[in-house]
């Protein structure tokens, strides 16, 4: 039985990860729920990738994490962007949109 | 960079992977149970979900590239490895350090002497500019690329080639800044020089153009960095401070940008000051600027759309038209039609000079080329050593190694392991060099010939050194790495397992035919060794052609504290007197050259007998004071000294007499009365030989102990004496006599400095200095090349003995003698050095024409010293292989047949 949700495209976690974290600071499950949340179960994320990527961004100066008390007291590694981590958002964001528009275009292009 | 401050804190790391894992795990596994599920169902579930082992493996690749991180891994291994087995870690290190350190000590200095580009602007674009004149009519000195002045100045109109022409002298003076005159080297520049090189000052100004306008234009002086820090404390008022050069006062307008030395790596200036006030640094003549006189070397800096040959052509014409002119002048000797015709036809020659211009480098450039070549043999003997230890090592590991293959280890996984080995080893062997390089530097500093040479070079590491230092480690490396990897990768791994422990096959045959280079290598390292203690040897044997014991020698430069020629000579002819009647002097004497100093006085000469005759080469003068041969011991062959009445006092006309040494007799006066003939300096048409010879003397060194020149002695005080040194045979120890001459020199004029005292065995010491380091590091070298492939041979000896202990053993069980065991050993240790020697061979004769012209005495491929060198070796590597072949020979049987 093929699986309703599809892997999530080569390249883009990086930028969800970037996405969910401008919104506020979050743990490595927290990430992974809202990454759920929000994908409203179409993208399929395996929930081990998240961590090599989240210290990948972390290296590349674009997270920083500190630990801190979770919701139920625990202590647990919170995520945050740094001002390069914003600027990247920017940059992927402006760059997926006109991927996106121009694989828009050429689909309206082939229906017409 | 980050990544291997990670591979530092990977503990730290791994730590925080896990609790933060930990963390997802169990918010998990809450939230399923919450969900309803078992608990252990849900770990399950989040266990497959999670795929934690993966996913650490995957972070840690991120921490650290994964080729690098299994390469930290194998660097750790090496190490550990490394400090289990001291003795093997030692030797190799040893080896590596010594071949390292050498080489990198050597290439210090080639670095210094002969590559360093002048810290200028565009140093690629410098050029010499020089004239293959004719020596007859442009006065050429015998020092190198000498130009006149006028050159320079006309020069600078070229500028369609040119960028702007500097032109420059080394000279001597005597600076007063505050405190006693003391002798310092300087260089007089033109107005162009800072600007054309492009270096600016520290402190107040450099020279500049209007300074060099016109004669007496710029009475200043520009400072070097480093006098002005070591001498005058580094004084920040010394712009505006007034000093004497001589007893001319000048100003100091400025301090030269820091690093920055001359144009002459050999020469290190106090200070520069401007060719307009060439009058005041009293060299010889009145007036340098208009004469035609040969003075100054000329640099040049090519426009940047120039290139070298089409600026030497395009400059032809102009030259032309200047020797046209040049013959025009008054001063211009009269010459015959073909001579004036060779004269017009002499051309301008460019070559490029980004290292400035350097007597020094020419003189050293070839023994520093040789050392390097020598140690590069050294480093390479080194990585053979290491790479025969490192075989011998690996078959100790051959089960260790494969174990590993069985158990699934790649062999590019094994091979980079041993290559990480040597790596490591090869790094640490570097470090200790570069930290043991200074230390050998201060000692190759000692040896080199000039005095000056020891200001001008440094000890320091520089960055370049360093990277050199770490190049040479990474090649060795990798060279000593490179068979014992091979050979790792290439074994087979059934033969590896089933061998007995300890007796694995270790690449015997590759480490005979490293045995066999490293037999030819220190061959060819042994035969420079004998070549050059030959030579030094010989040379000191023949020593200057007289007794220097006893000998003692001071000199003076009068014109530089500013007397006048005539005042000069009548100061010296006093001292001469004054030194000859203090009690400490048996005999002395009065030079206006000091021999093996490596100066010069020489011209052609012209000689009357029944037909004149010019000399073919030039010869070399000197002005001598009545009692110079007796006093240095000089045998008189025939005919008399010089005397009293021989000695014209300054400007007097009257007969004149010249004294010839017996190599002169024999080129240019053989089968004749030599006594009577008349001679003259100079070898144009109208020089009149006017001085009698009235003495024959044996022969004497002139610049150093090599040379069998041609000489001719004139009596001192016969005209302008421009400086001498005495020479002085004393009672007792030279020493003692120093306290009494120098107060003689202080009672006469207290502002005098005496430019050196020095005993005559000093100063041959001195002059062989060059041959001395060449015979002391070759020696050195050869010793320890030597030692390298003796251990070698022993190292791979001992190992065939024991893989054959048993075959031996069942050989004397058989009734073998003990003596024929030692000869199957030993025909395997003969047939390595046999072919060791058979490669050497050819290699010393194609190296002997490189060092020939560094040789005296004795032939590059003499069969003598090869034949000495090749016995040293044998005889070493014969009882290298003995021990262990004796050994075989003690085998018994029945120890041998228990090793089953």
């Amino acid at each position: 039985m093929p699986s309703p949700r599809f892997p999530i495209p080569q390249g883009t976690l990086d930028m969800l990860i970037l996405q969910i974290l401008s919104l506020e600071p979050a743990h490595g499950y927290g990430i992974a729920q809202r990454l759920e949340q929000i994908s409203r179960s179409v993208v399929q994320v395996n929930q081990g990738s998240l961590y090599p990527a989240l210290h990948r961004l972390q290296q590349r100066g674009w997270l920083r994490a500190e630990w801190k008390q979770s919701e139920t007291g625990r202590e647990a590694k919170f995520y945050s962007l740094t001002p390069a981590g914003r600027r990247q958002l920017a940059v992927e964001k402006d760059s997926w949109a006109r991927l996106s528009g121009a694989v828009n275009l050429i689909f309206e292009e082939g229906s017409r | 960079m980050i990544q291997l401050l990670n591979w530092f804190r990977r503990r730290a790391l791994e730590r925080g992977l896990n609790r933060e894992l930990q963390y997802h795990f169990d918010r998990r596994v809450a939230d399923l149970t919450a969900a309803g599920i078992p608990e252990p169902e849900a770990r399950r579930r989040v266990a497959a979900e999670l795929r934690l082992p993966r996913v650490r493996e995957e972070v840690r690749d991120v921490w650290l590239t994964r080729w690098f991180r299994d390469f930290l891994y194998d660097l750790r291994f090496s190490a550990r490895s490394f400090l289990r087995s001291p003795g093997f870690t030692a030797a190799t290190l040893l080896s590596l350090a010594l071949g390292i350190g050498a080489t990198t000590a050597i290439y210090s200095l080639v670095d210094q002497v002969i590559l360093h580009a002048l810290p200028v602007r565009e140093p690629g674009r410098l050029v010499l500019v020089d004239w293959n004149g004719d020596d007859l009519i442009t006065y050429a000195t015998g020092s190198s690329n000498l130009m006149p002045y006028s050159i320079c100045r006309d020069l600078q109109q070229q500028t369609r080639f040119l960028d702007g022409v500097l032109c420059r002298a080394e000279i001597q003076v005597n600076l007063t800044a505050g405190g006693d005159p003391r002798p310092v080297a300087a260089e007089i520049v033109s107005g162009s020089y800072f600007s054309v090189l492009g270096v600016g000052p520290t402190l107040g100004r450099v020279i500049e153009p209007e300074d060099d306008a016109a004669p007496g234009a710029g009475p200043v002086v520009v400072l070097s960095y480093d006098f002005w820090q070591a001498q005058l404390g580094g004084a920040a008022d010394i712009v505006g401070r007034k000093v004497l050069i001589g007893n001319h006062p000048m100003t100091v307008v400025g301090v030269a940008a820091a690093g920055f030395r001359g144009v002459d790596v050999g020469a290190v200036p106090a200070f520069w000051m401007p060719t307009s006030m060439s009058a005041d640094a009293n060299l010889d003549e009145d007036d340098l600027l208009h004469s035609p006189v040969r003075w100054l070397q000329i640099l040049a800096r090519l426009r940047p759309d120039v290139t070298l040959a089409q600026a030497q052509t395009g400059l032809q014409p102009w030259f032309k038209a200047w020797l046209e002119e040049s013959t025009r002048s008054p001063v211009f000797p009269r010459i015959s039609a073909d001579h004036r015709r060779e004269y017009l036809a002499t051309t301008l020659e460019l070559a490029s000079a980004p290292q400035g211009h350097s007597p020094l480098r020419r003189s050293l450039s070839q023994p520093l080329w040789l050392l390097f070549a020598a140690t590069g043999v050294l480093l390479g003997l080194a990585c053979l050593n290491v790479a025969g230890l490192f075989l011998a090592r690996g078959s100790a590991r051959g089960r260790e190694i494969g174990t590993r293959l069985a158990l699934g280890a790649s062999r590019g996984r094994i091979g980079r392991q041993l290559l990480a080995d040597s790596l490591l080893l090869a790094v640490a062997g570097g470090v200790l060099g570069a930290a043991v390089a200074p230390l050998a530097i201060r000692g190759l500093i000692a040896f080199l010939p000039h005095d000056l040479a020891a200001n001008a070079l440094r000890d320091t590491l520089s960055f370049r050194l360093l990277t050199f230092a770490f190049l040479a480690s990474i090649a060795a490396g990798l060279l000593s790495g490179l068979a014992p990897a091979f050979h790792a990768g290439g074994d087979s791994l059934v033969n590896s397992l089933r061998e007995r422990g300890g007796t694995g096959f270790g690449g015997v045959r590759l480490r005979k035919m490293i045995v066999t280079l490293q037999v030819a290598f220190s061959l060819i390292l042994l035969v420079g060794a004998a070549l050059f203690l030959r030579t030094l040897t010989g040379l000191l044997a023949k020593g200057p052609g007289f007794d220097t014991s006893s000998l003692l020698s001071f000199a003076i430069a009068p014109l530089q504290n500013g007397y006048s020629g005539a005042d000069a000579s009548r100061l010296i002819r006093r001292l001469d007197e004054q030194v000859r009647a203090l009690p400490v002097a048996r005999s002395s004497a009065a030079a206006r050259i000091a021999f093996l100093n490596g100066w010069a006085w020489s011209n052609y000469v012209t000689i009357q007998t029944d037909r004149r005759i010019v000399s073919n080469r030039t010869v070399y003068f000197n002005a001598v004071s009545p009692g110079y041969f007796a006093t240095l011991g000089v045998r008189l062959l025939a005919g008399r000294d010089f005397d009293r009445s021989d000695v014209r006092p300054v400007g007097e006309i009257g007969p004149r007499c010249a004294i010839v040494n017996e190599a002169f007799v024999k080129r240019y006066l053989a089968g004749r009365d030599p006594l009577g003939v008349l001679i003259a300096r100079g070898g144009s048409s109208d020089v009149k030989p006017d001085s009698r010879i009235v003495g024959v003397v044996a022969d004497i060194s002139y610049r150093g102990v090599r040379d069998d020149s041609e000489q001719v002695f004139f009596p001192l005080f016969e005209h302008d004496d421009t400086g001498a040194t005495f020479y002085i045979k004393v009672r007792g120890a030279p020493e003692q006599a120093i306290p009494s001459i120098r107060r003689l020199v202080r009672e006469d004029d207290p502002r005098l400095p005496i430019l050196w005292f020095r005993t005559l065995d000093d100063q041959v010491n001195r002059s062989l200095n060059t041959e001395r380091m060449l015979a002391a590091l070759s020696v050195s070298f050869g010793g320890l090349a030597l030692l390298l492939s003796l251990v070698g041979l022993y190292g791979v000896m001992s190992f065939v003995v024991t893989r054959r202990t048993r075959e031996i053993g069942i050989r004397l069980a058989l009734g073998a003698t003990g003596g024929s065991a030692i000869r199957l050993v030993l025909r395997d240790a003969v047939f390595m050095i046999a072919v060791g020697m058979a490669i050497a061979l050819p290699c010393v004769a194609a190296l002997g024409k490189l060092v020939q012209s560094q040789l005296f005495g004795v032939t590059a491929t003499d069969p003598a010293t090869i034949a000495a060198a090749a016995l040293v070796l044998g005889a070493g590597a014969l009882v290298a292989a003995f021990i262990p072949a004796w050994r075989a020979s003690n085998v018994t049987p029945t120890d041998a047949l228990r090793l089953e």
